[in-house]
């Protein structure tokens, strides 16, 4: 009896199985062609960002609790090296206006007509959650209420980071610039040549493509944002270029850049408009 | 006394979505064993008529929504290991505490097998050495999760 009982069961869980299977390969092709899960994400989102909030918890709490912890020694000292820094920066900034000028006047002379705008800058701060590691995405706390929008170009201090690539009512998502579905048209500033630059998946790796053997490029080359993409304003860095391979049997050369934005460790990004 | 069941296995498998979220250290993160199938795969070994397939099929598609994979992937590969359990749990709860460690690395086999082939047939980008060493590293650390989920499924359930 018991045995029967077990057998039925058996085959009741293999038509289970395949079931399941079927719908999920059903999802998986339809999600790939149509793109539906970001809908899906979008209409739970209020149920969603309590989960990644509580998951953010821990590095949230161990945060306050070091800040907290820290000497006063310690802060002093640090205070005084940040307004050294500030006022370093300040010294540097008060050169724009005029440089501005300049600039104005020199593309007058040239009849160009591309300018650096100053555009509004929003600042954001990282949920901490651990996506897939492959993913190349981070979220962060700023969403449809700040009229965040997507395609936004997002960077912080030291480069470009992503864009954005799903808006919720709290949150969105930022598709880092090491994604492999991914490019930035750049410019190499010693040369002014247009450059393409991709992820490849790695945190510390971007790749130049499609440069011809001919090229001139050096290893050390700055690669800046063209603004031709329209997606980043131009002039934020890119990142520097870190290993030129020059394999012959290749059509075009292997360039490797490494990105200048610190991609894995940032908290705070800044959102361009 | 089933719905108990039910209601502290849901809990537990909440918790560790939870868990499996917490931010790690960057060296580590690529190695990160797949927590919520091991949970799952514990309790469906102790209760393999109430935590079924539905459970990992839905628990997937959760798991795909929160992580941002393509909807389904981890719902296919939570349910095909599940299955694997269902089918072989009697031979599997024989073994002693240390031969189920193998069993499991035996279990976790098509499991590493099926995520490559959905990772190479969608163009997701991976590692195998790191999906190899998470694997390694879920087999050693199932002797802790299974002392722990023992210990709660005996203070709680049956």
């Amino acid at each position: 009896m018991k045995s029967e009982l077990h057998f039925r069961g058996e085959r009741f869980v293999f038509i289970k199985l395949l079931v399941f299977l079927f719908l999920s390969i059903i999802f998986l092709f339809a999600d790939i062609n149509l793109k539906y899960s970001n809908e899906i994400r979008t209409k739970f989102s209020y149920l969603i960002q309590p989960i990644y909030l509580l998951a953010a918890l821990p590095s949230d709490i161990y945060k306050n609790i070091s800040n907290y912890l820290t000497y006063q020694n310690n802060l002093i000292l640090e205070k005084k090296e940040l307004e050294k820094k500030i006022l370093i920066q300040s010294g540097i900034i008060q050169k724009i206006p005029s440089l501005q000028e300049e600039n104005k006047r020199l593309k007058k002379l040239l009849y160009s007509s591309r300018t650096l705008n100053s555009s509004k800058i929003q600042m954001a701060e990282l949920i901490k959650v651990n996506l897939n590691p492959f993913h190349n995405k981070i979220i962060i706390n700023e969403g449809a209420k700040k009229n965040i929008f997507i395609g936004q170009a997002v960077i912080d201090s030291l480069g470009v980071l992503g864009r954005v690539s799903e808006i919720n009512s709290d949150f969105s998502i930022v598709t880092l610039i090491t994604d492999p579905a991914y490019a930035i048209l750049g410019i190499n500033t010693r040369t002014n040549k247009r450059i393409v630059i991709s992820g490849i998946g790695d945190n510390r790796k971007l790749i130049a493509k499609y440069i011809p053997f001919n090229e001139d490029i050096l290893e050390g080359d700055i690669i800046i944002t063209s603004g031709l993409d329209n997606i980043f304003p131009e002039g934020y860095m890119i990142g520097q270029i870190s290993k030129i391979d020059r394999t012959e049997n290749d059509d075009f050369l292997n360039v490797f850049v490494t990105p200048s934005s610190s991609l894995s460790s940032n908290r705070e990004v800044m959102l361009l408009w | 006394m089933v719905n108990k069941v039910h209601f502290v296995v849901i809990l537990i498998l909440s918790i560790s979505i939870i868990i499996n979220l917490f931010p790690l250290p960057e060296i580590i993160t690529p190695y990160k064993p797949p927590l919520l199938m091991l949970v799952l795969i514990y309790w469906s070994l102790a209760f393999p008529n109430q935590i079924n397939l539905t459970y990992a099929f839905v628990f997937g598609i959760i798991m795909d929504i929160l992580l941002m994979m393509p909807l389904g992937y981890n719902a296919f590969l939570y349910t095909i290991t599940i299955y694997l359990i269902i089918i072989y749990y009697p031979q599997i709860r024989l073994h002693s505490y240390w031969n189920k460690m193998f069993s499991l690395l035996i279990i976790l086999i098509p499991y590493f097998i099926m995520s490559t082939f959905t990772n190479n047939m969608l163009n997701i980008e991976y590692n195998l050495l790191e999906v190899l060493t998470s694997i390694i590293i879920s087999v050693l650390i199932w002797p802790l999760l299974f002392s722990v989920l023992r210990f709660i499924r005996l203070k709680y359930t049956v």
